[in-house]
């Protein structure tokens, strides 16, 4: 009954910070930032003026009724006639309900959809989802096997040396790193003639693009579009593993050297226990309840940050990519898909928070209780 | 006054500040740290005394950079790969000569320089820092002469000089000038391409029907002719002449020119600020949440971490985002939100050390004694959380940093003075990727790195001084 009650609560909290999220960004711009919104729309208006202006005859009184039809339309559409208490709940409506409107420059992101943010987020997913499972997933698997070894030899020089590289690995800026790597790997290489040499980016060659916008699960298909894939894969993916193998393994290894000072380990040792059923039994034991919460309360952290930003430097086209296109890829900022990401993003974030709090909760007996 | 003073010995986690000092510098880690924090020290205080106090107007101001060449690598890339590419050259090594005759004052500038790069200088600025000369009724007129290392010689000119910078190499006579100097040299015509600068092909020659350069010692005669008898608007002290190389100074350049050298030096100021401003931030919420909650426990306890989980689960990079592009934050809007968003780890570990502080028996004792939350808190409790206030000080650090660097990189909540993530942003805007700007790239995120790692490693080194347990071996 307690576990019922513990998720419950858990669930509940995490659906009242979604509404709070979702409310402070619908607030913001219906009220502080409805200026930049109306500003979007007058563009929005022009260039459909512009349109018609191109491929029919129109009289300029035509035009400026057009012009102010198609304003106050647009107006109403984005319910910036209505009062903004209205107007937060309309879009805090809208938001939840996943009419998440088009996007101002739908060619930005290859027409996916239509223009549909919808649509164009769903498209990113796959890509994020590619590249933070396996990111996440082996550089945890690496680094805490690192972090575990480097522990149990605490202060010899290869401990040092993992000491340091964790200091550097979480010093250096994922994204930054991803630069360095397309340097090195993509122009050098490309410029050196070197008969191997890494794409400057994208998720797919261009020929799949479309494949992969539309149907990923088909690209899976095609051993070409998968060897391809993977060649697109290999300089994020490294990236992401220099830099998170780092992380972990400095994480393991302070687990394990504060267990390794329990007073059980030390009868244990008195005791005269072989070395390595210590190891097993009375250090690594206790210690991955421990790790394994940590993995899963920081994944939506490394998500949310990090990899965002490195998506964006390779081109991959995820939910961080396309936060890029959004805010600098487009002539101004792409409001719809800046906003909605943002709360795709939120929504993703307390999902997995979720997820992994019910798998933390069966891994420690504990919590069952 | 013979009372005895009372010897008490101060002491934290059951160390004495020397001791603490000792455990810290006891390990590698804390004496690299330790030297490398003393060299972000100096190295940020040699950025503010360098730069002039108005150094973000002047670096938002295009007219001061625009001698400098644009995407140049840094002038000691020569010394690495061979004499490649001419470095920036500010003539002062001239003679001067004035003569007046009829009225006129004929000024004879004549100066050497000797070319031995593949690639010649792009351009020749002839700067006159007189602002008399834009209002004369008839401007000072210059023609050139160039004495080229083959014996040939190009006649250039004559030039209206009527602003503070001529750009020799774009002015049409200059131009054709040249391309006349190659139909009758070498039978080539037009060889200057339509919208570039003739001054480079000053220093080319054609061999076997290739362009090449023509290594050497140049001649310059710059004759200005002044049509007044005030000869001294133009004068010894008010005269440039500039070769734009296509290398500059320690760190190159940027697209608008910018001395990146002067750039990276002033991030160190502001991501210190940014670092420490947003740490400062952080632990002091996060003290007083932590010190509330923990001290009065109950409901106001139960209440404030319910509000530090919410803090805690927050996804701070995309609300910053958002904000931003909302709101069009400043840095230090970013700054404050950033710290009002991250506080919840922070506030967890002072809570929980002070409830592990007041369930001692020594605050027992003073209770019962009838001594006052305050002094108790004052005495008791905040003595001992001192060091993990610095702890925590330091661990915010580097986080704030580097996500004021994402956001940076993404062109959000940027400021005047140039940031390291906004230099990369700039890089990343204009190619440097796609056209090998390595001395863009590079040193901006190193410098990030730099700065996080220092903190980071101070850290790791006072682990054993918070962390009683790793203190052996």
């Amino acid at each position: 009954m307690g576990l019922a009650r513990t998720l419950a609560v858990r669930a509940a909290t995490l659906v009242v910070l979604l509404f709070i999220v979702l409310f402070v960004i619908s607030f913001a711009l219906a009220g502080p930032a409805s200026k930049i919104l109306k500003d979007e729309i007058m563009m929005e208006t022009k260039s459909i003026i512009m349109n018609l202006m191109l491929h029919g005859h129109y009289n300029s009184t035509q035009i400026q009724q057009l012009q102010t039809q198609i304003m106050t339309e647009l107006e109403s559409a984005y319910g910036l006639n209505k009062p903004p208490a209205i107007r937060t709940l309309y879009i805090m409506y809208n938001m939840i309900v996943f009419n998440w409107g088009y996007s101002y420059f739908p060619s930005e992101y290859g027409n996916v959809g239509g223009g549909k943010v919808v649509d164009i987020i769903l498209s990113a997913l796959p890509g994020t989802i590619l590249l933070d499972t396996f990111g996440i997933l082996l550089s945890a698997f690496i680094g805490i096997e690192i972090g575990l070894r480097s522990a149990l030899k605490y202060g010899s020089k290869s401990d040092r040396a993992v000491m340091y590289y964790a200091a550097l690995a979480n010093g250096i800026p994922q994204w930054w790193l991803g630069i360095v790597m397309l340097l090195i790997f993509s122009f050098y290489l490309a410029q050196m003639h070197s008969p191997i040499s890494f794409p400057t980016g994208g998720i797919i060659s261009p020929k799949y693009y479309e494949l992969w916008l539309t149907d990923p699960v088909k690209v899976f298909t095609i051993p070409q579009a998968v060897l391809d894939l993977l060649w697109h894969f290999t300089l994020p993916l490294i990236t992401v593993l220099i830099i998170n193998i780092g992380s972990w393994a400095y994480f393991a290894r302070t687990v394990v050297l504060n267990i390794s000072q329990e007073d059980f380990v030390t009868f244990a040792k008195i005791k005269g226990l072989p070395e390595n059923h210590v190891v097993n039994r009375y250090i690594l034991r206790p210690a991955a309840p421990s790790i394994l919460t940590s993995i899963f309360i920081t994944i939506p952290f490394i998500i949310f940050g990090g990899f965002l930003v490195t998506e964006m430097v390779f081109h991959w086209w995820g939910l961080g990519y396309v936060y890029n296109i959004a805010i600098v890829g487009s002539p101004t900022p792409d409001l719809p898909v800046v906003v909605a990401l943002t709360y795709a993003s939120t929504l993703l974030y307390i999902v997995i928070i979720f997820i992994m709090e019910i798998v933390y909760i069966m891994l420690d007996p504990r919590l069952r209780e | 006054m013979s009372m005895a003073k009372k010897q008490r010995e101060f002491r934290i986690l059951g160390m004495t500040p020397s001791e603490i000092t000792k455990e810290f510098f006891s390990s590698s880690t804390g004496k690299i740290s330790a030297a490398l924090f003393i060299i972000l020290v100096v190295v940020s205080m040699y950025a503010l005394i360098v730069l002039p106090p108005n150094f973000a107007s002047v670096w938002n101001n295009p007219k001061y950079w625009q001698l400098n060449p644009q995407y140049a690598p840094p002038a000691w890339i020569n010394s690495l790969i061979g004499p490649v590419y001419s470095p920036q050259v500010y003539v002062h090594d001239y003679t001067y000569a004035v003569q007046q005759q009829n009225g006129v004052t004929y000024i004879t500038v004549t100066f050497n320089v000797n070319y031995e790069y593949d690639k010649p200088w792009s351009e020749i600025f002839i700067v006159i820092n007189n602002p008399a000369i834009y209002s004369m009724p008839q401007p000072p007129v210059l023609s050139v002469t160039v004495y080229r290392p083959d014996g040939s010689k190009i006649t250039l000119g004559p030039l209206p000089i009527n602003s503070r910078v001529t750009t020799f190499g774009v002015a049409s006579e200059v131009i054709s000038q040249v391309n006349l100097f190659y139909n009758e040299e070498y039978h080539v015509s037009s060889i200057v391409p339509t919208g570039s600068s003739a001054t480079p092909y000053i220093f080319y020659t054609i061999n076997n029907g290739k362009l090449t350069p023509l290594k050497g010692t140049y001649k310059f005669d710059f004759v200005f002719y002044v049509f007044s008898q005030n000869s001294s608007v133009i004068n010894r002290n008010n005269l440039e002449i500039v070769l734009q190389g296509q290398t500059y100074g320690l760190m190159g350049t940027d697209n608008e020119g910018h001395d990146l050298w002067l750039g990276l030096l002033a991030g160190f100021p502001i991501d210190l600020a940014v670092g420490l401003l947003s740490a400062l931030i952080i632990v002091v919420i996060a003290v007083i949440i932590g010190i509330v909650a923990g001290f009065y426990g109950g409901l106001t306890d139960e209440s404030l971490m319910r509000l530090t989980d919410f803090v805690i689960l927050l996804p701070a990079f995309p609300l910053l985002i958002v904000f931003s592009v909302l709101f069009g934050w400043s840095i230090w809007d970013a700054v404050i939100f950033l710290a009002i968003v991250s506080w919840g780890a922070s506030a967890r570990i002072i809570r929980a050390m002070i409830m592990q502080i007041r369930s001692a028996q020594y605050i027992e004792s003073a209770v019962i004694a009838g001594a006052s939350r305050m002094w108790i808190l004052r005495n008791h409790i905040l003595p001992q959380i001192i060091p993990y206030i610095l702890y925590l000080l330091v661990t915010n650090v580097p986080g704030a940093i580097l996500t004021l660097a994402s956001i940076n990189f993404l062109g959000l909540a940027g400021s005047e003075y140039p940031t390291w993530g906004m230099l990369l942003y700039y890089a990343d805007e204009f190619g440097a990727l796609t056209s090998g700007y390595w001395w863009w790239v590079i040193p901006p995120g190193l410098l990030v790195a730099f700065v996080a790692v220092v903190f980071i490693l101070t850290a790791m080194a006072s682990e054993p001084v918070v962390n009683p347990r790793l203190r052996y071996g």
